[in-house]
């Protein structure tokens, strides 16, 4: 190679770079103006050794633009032609010329150097752009999060001196940084602050000395704010105060229930089936605490007055029925007392210095916070959830999520593991299926047909429903007769005989959710997430139906009728009755669905297989019995209690055939999402209706004449009016009490006025939410579009390069050509010396570029102003330059240079003029010279107009 | 009770309580399963910082991880040399991420990190197809691989450069709702 650039191998890069050493000759020049438009600079090249022939410029000049227009596309106004050019600027600079009269010129070192500069460029530029990316995407939400996201991690010292980071520059950055971070926690409440700590992205030392240098502000500030003696102590307290709250909120976590058990299915089952026993732990939680206040406020009150005594008898069938020794129990609504109940044995005269306790009051208050509490921790969580789940759920998660989002990392089984390896290579291949058959339209009889199938399956689940509705009546019907004949008896049978209905409903909800699962075989669906969903309606409406039928004939039927005469306890031992029916239907539900299929599927028919665990199906029957224990809670306070042994039980159950009979489910189940349905379905059909229940229970019913601590009250509501009433003359100072009761909440008008305002910040709301979605829409189209940006101005960036390279190589091509007359390294050695530092320069201007176009594409007007911040860090590199020259030769993608040097040497190699007289032609480079001038020229008004 | 002031001073607790989603009981714990998995190795002393790390080899072999595909990557970028030995300090802040409490955000940038196989800071193709291979024990052939892949890039990367940035990811996860409750590990 370099015997040939010893043969003086004509070099057209040289010429660019001899452009470049002029603009550095000339500062002061306008950077926009066309060099070879001006007058002025002719002299200077015609002063030049001339000589040269016309003529002999156009071959070479002709045999290199093909090249130079294939790889080149940045437009050129028409030259004037060769012959002129020629003419006119015929030799270069003499100051050129004595650089390349050195015949024992090296070509490599110049080659490499003046490839390097591109290549170490790009690196940078990618360094530039990792650290900012680092720095930039995790400071966007909070400022505290400035600090750098990658600080040392995958930035290496070494890495960073290729970069061309001076280590304490970068150093001095991020200290820069982290002062920042300081002085920001350090203005945050402490409780924020922590909170934000913990947040960091960094590791736990760096956290800790954060943290601690805040701590140190913290009190350093303190102690020049109050030199005081207290301030040690006061440290010291809240201190103590906060260890004291740490070890506090450790309680719960103490207290949290089986633990070890979700974990366990965790690991085996994934996060869907998990999510099914977190929700049953949820409702758990939810009884209990319900259970705690009723049973603190009305049973344990009541338990006080010795009035009232339950004499019947214990048999043992009550358990399932309930009544019997339970119907004059604590457990229903009848056994309350109306009176006021004292401590003591003064019982109930109060005379005595205990406190009254009015039961009528106590009752109704308790059972409002009770569903009032429900409601606002039922709103609460239905919405965080639902902000936490579908927050951008809008746009289908296609296989970006799945791959890189759906890894359960709570698995640790290692047949779970394997199964859901299979399962998620058996979903990618479906849709990698579905995308190469995705033009399979259906046509329009198919649509119809498919709509057709669809109605009749709705008309069908809804018939059956409306069905069951009218047995579950008719049978409601007929018990009631039974009462109405024999009002007065106590035997067996009688009792038996109650658990009839309950019987019937349940198994009703056994049998028509699998009838309905069966629909499936016939009732094709496009996804099988609206299968979910349908099925999941279906069943709601049989379940919601079935139980507001059963109220309508509670509150219709039961209450008319004189043979009873306690119809809230009548109606609190039928609730009590579907709640432990349902349950012995659950145990058996799991035993039938669950073990016998397990045994027929493994044993008997090997193709019915394992079965899964339905989580739809399961998670829908414990919203049911929550709804029956919400609407008895009037009827029977201690309802809760039962809920909680049948939830506790329930989980043991579920574990149980779970771990035995299930395996984990096959289909990806977003569980997160049905979490939050479930949520809303528990909150809007279930406690909604349970509530309204209640509420007209409470507005519109009379109570029994002869038991409950609504006794002789025309509705129950009356306790608390009459109370105001009371109120009202027994203490003086509380007049504003009843004005406000009189005035607001029995005013019609104020609650008109608080639904109109209301209404008007829902839909205020509404418009917000409207227009953050079009922002949305916006913002992500401006994401594309900067991306597109950003894409071209890489391409922009890699073809400056490339060129670049190439007429660096061709200059040294040149000097090495030219190199073939004298010997003389000095001078050689000062050639190579320029010809790097020209590419320097090149390369530092390719460097802006890059700051523009990719650290700052979001504000490119700022981009100018950043420039500097870049320059000098290029710079700073010229001291260190044959370390990167092999780094960048080794390791960096000079892809330009690369793709499109070895056409050159191929080119080289084959022009003959080298080859003829050993100096090659001089017009030619000159030609090529105006050539690359105007180019220049042209770049530098592109880059201008950014 | 006793016992607990051995191993950590109320100082050091209070720390990794503000700098961590555990309580100081858990802390402990962590400290416990620590000492477990390297007996001879972590001293039940750590007041004065002892600087001892556990090999990679014995923390993959958790119960915890053992079965997880990314377990070498979780590790490597949870150590601070990126070699995947971790200290106390590594092994609290990994389950301190992987935990229940740890918000959106935070787990976001580590699942970067972990799907980062090369750690060039973009999850291009090739640590795409190593996180296929990964998750489908690598029984896909090349093409369906290279589909996916291409897929994959082609629906999450926003700025089109061809690979997934930060930005593309963390855009990626917000809209995929399970994640939250996925990336979690319990301890």
């Amino acid at each position: 190679m370099s015997q040939q650039n010893r043969d003086g191998v004509w070099n057209p890069a040289y010429h660019h770079s001899e452009t470049l050493e002029m603009d550095r000759g000339s500062p002061e020049r306008s950077q926009h103006q066309n060099p070879y438009a001006s007058e002025d600079f002719r002299p200077q090249w015609d002063g030049g050794p001339t000589g040269r022939g016309g003529p002999e410029v156009l071959p070479p000049y002709d045999m290199e633009r093909g090249p130079w227009d294939t790889t080149e596309t940045i437009p050129m106004r028409p030259l004037p032609s060769e012959q002129d050019f020629g003419e006119r600027y015929p030799a270069t600079s003499p100051q050129v010329r004595n650089g390349f009269d050195n015949q024992g010129f090296e070509w490599e070192p110049a080659n490499e150097n003046s490839l390097a500069p591109p290549g170490w460029q790009q690196n940078s530029l990618e360094g530039h752009q990792a650290y900012r990316q680092g720095g930039e995407s995790s400071l966007r939400q909070r400022g505290v999060r400035k600090y750098s996201l990658f600080p040392t991690g995958t930035l290496s010292t070494s890495a960073l001196e290729r970069l061309g980071f001076k280590e304490d520059e970068f150093q001095d950055v991020l200290e820069e940084e982290r002062q920042d971070l300081v002085r920001e926690l350090a203005a945050m409440s402490s409780r924020d602050r922590v909170r934000a700590v913990r947040q960091l992205p960094m590791n736990l030392q760096e956290k800790d000395q954060i943290r601690k240098t805040v701590l140190l502000m913290k009190t350093s500030e303190k102690q020049r704010q109050e030199q005081n003696c207290c301030t040690d102590c006061s440290q010291n307290v809240s201190m103590s105060f906060r260890r004291c709250g740490a070890s506090l909120s450790a309680v719960p976590q103490a207290l949290q229930l089986w633990q070890g058990t979700l974990k366990e299915i965790g690991g085996r089952f994934g996060t869907s089936v998990l999510s099914y026993f977190l929700f049953l732990k949820w409702l758990l939680m939810f009884n209990i605490f319900s259970f705690l206040v009723n049973f603190s406020f009305i049973t344990v009150p009541q338990l006080f007055d010795h009035e009232a005594k339950n004499t019947g008898t214990f048999r043992g069938l009550e358990i399932l029925t309930g009544a019997g020794y339970f119907s004059n129990s604590v457990l229903y609504y009848g056994f309350y007392s109306n009176g006021t109940v004292s401590g003591g044995s003064a019982s109930g005269n109060s005379t005595s210095g205990m406190p009254q306790y009015n039961m009528q009051l106590a009752y109704f208050f308790t059972i409002g916070a009770y569903l009032v509490l429900c409601c606002i921790s039922l709103v609460y969580s239905a919405a965080r959830s639902f902000r936490e789940n579908f927050m951008l759920a809008g746009a289908v998660v296609g296989n970006a999520g799945r791959l890189l989002s759906s890894w359960d990392f709570s698995v640790v089984n290692e047949k779970a593991v394997r199964l859901k390896q299979d399962n998620l290579r058996t979903q990618l291949k479906e849709s990698l299926a579905e995308k190469t058959n995705e033009n399979l339209s259906l046509t329009f009889s198919q649509k119809l047909a498919r709509f057709g199938i669809h109605v009749a399956g709705w008309l069908v689940s809804t018939g059956m429903a409306a069905g069951c509705c009218a047995g579950v009546y008719f049978l409601c019907c007929y018990n009631m007769n039974l009462i109405n004949k024999s009002p007065a008896s106590q035997s067996l049978t009688v009792e038996a005989g109650t658990l009839l209905l309950p019987v019937v409903v349940s198994l009703i909800n056994l049998v028509i959710p699998l009838l309905y699962s069966l629909f499936k075989k016939v009732e094709p669906f496009t996804f099988p997430r609206h299968q979910i969903y349908a099925l999941i309606i279906r069943n709601v409406l049989l379940k919601m139906s079935i139980l507001a039928m059963l109220c309508y004939f509670w509150l219709e039927q039961v209450v008319e009728n004189d043979n009873i005469n306690c119809w809230e306890t009548f109606v609190g031992q039928d609730i009590y009755r579907l709640i432990i029916v349902d349950f012995i239907f659950c145990l058996l539900g799991s035993f039938f669905g669950e073990f016998l299929h397990n045994v027929i599927g493994t044993k008997c028919l090997s193709g019915l297989g394992v079965p899964e665990f339905d989580i739809a199906r399961n998670v829908l029957d414990l919203i049911y019995a929550q709804t029956l224990a919400w609407i008895g809670i009037f009827f029977s306070p201690l309802l809760p209690a039962i809920q909680i042994i049948k939830l506790f039980l329930i989980f043991y159950l579920k574990k149980v055939s779970l771990m035995q009979n299930c395996q984990p489910p096959k289909r990806s189940w977003r569980a997160a999402q049905m979490m939050t349905t479930f949520i809303l379905l528990l909150f809007f059909p279930s406690f909604s209706g349970a509530l309204s229940v209640v509420a007209f229970i409470v507005w519109r019913k009379a109570p029994s004449k002869s038991c409950g601590p609504f006794r002789g009250l025309a509705v129950p509501y009356d306790a608390v009016s009459q109370w105001m009433d009371s109120v009202d003359i027994d203490f003086q100072g509380s007049s504003w009490a009843v004005w406000i009761y009189n005035n607001l909440i029995k005013s019609v008008l104020f609650f008109l006025i608080i639904t109109l305002l209301v209404l008007i910040l829902i839909y205020l709301y509404w418009q917000i939410v409207a227009g953050r979605k079009v922002l949305i829409v916006l913002l992500q189209e401006q994401i594309t579009n900067e991306g597109k940006d950003k894409t071209f101005l890489l391409e922009k960036i890699e073809k400056l390069k490339a060129q670049n390279s190439a007429q660096t190589a061709l200059a040294s091509g040149r000097e090495a050509q030219r190199g073939g007359a004298e010997v003389s390294h000095h001078t050689g050695s000062r050639a190579f010396q320029r010809s790097r530092r020209r590419s320097q320069d090149r390369g530092s201007r390719g460097l802006e570029r890059g700051g523009v176009s990719t650290v700052d594409q979001g504000s490119r007007s700022t981009g100018r102003g950043r420039m500097p911040e870049y320059e000098p860090r290029s710079r700073g590199r010229d001291t260190a330059l044959p370390g990167y020259v092999q780094e960048g030769l080794g390791t960096t993608s000079m892809l330009g240079s690369e793709r499109e040097y070895p056409g050159r040497t191929d080119y080289l190699q084959e022009d003959p003029y080298s080859q003829e007289d050993g100096t090659g032609p001089p017009v030619p480079s000159a030609l090529v010279q105006a050539l690359l001038a105007r180019r220049q020229a042209e770049e530098e008004d592109e880059e201008e107009g950014y | 009770m006793g016992n607990k002031q051995t191993i950590f001073t109320d100082e050091q607790l209070d720390a990794y309580q503000d700098c961590t989603f555990f309580t100081r009981k858990e802390i402990l714990r962590l400290h416990t399963r620590y000492h477990e998995l390297a007996p001879n190795l972590v001293p039940m002393d750590y007041t004065n910082d002892p600087d001892c790390k556990v090999p990679i080899q014995l923390i993959i072999n958790m119960p915890e991880l053992m079965e997880n595909p990314f377990k070498e990557r979780i590790v490597e970028s949870f150590s601070e040399a990126g070699d995947g030995n971790l200290s106390f300090n590594d092994f609290v802040d990994m389950f301190s991420v992987l935990s229940e409490m740890a918000p959106r955000e935070l787990k976001a940038i580590y699942a970067f990190k972990i799907y980062d196989f090369n750690t060039d800071n973009f999850i291009c193709k090739s640590d795409l197809e190593q996180t296929l291979n990964k998750l489908t024990r690598e029984e896909l052939t090349p093409e369906e691989v290279n589909l996916v892949c291409e897929k994959v890039i082609e629906e999450a990367d926003l700025d089109g450069d061809g690979k997934l940035a930060f930005a593309d990811f963390e855009n990626m996860i917000s809209r995929a709702p399970d994640f939250l409750s996925t990336f979690h590990i319990r301890i």
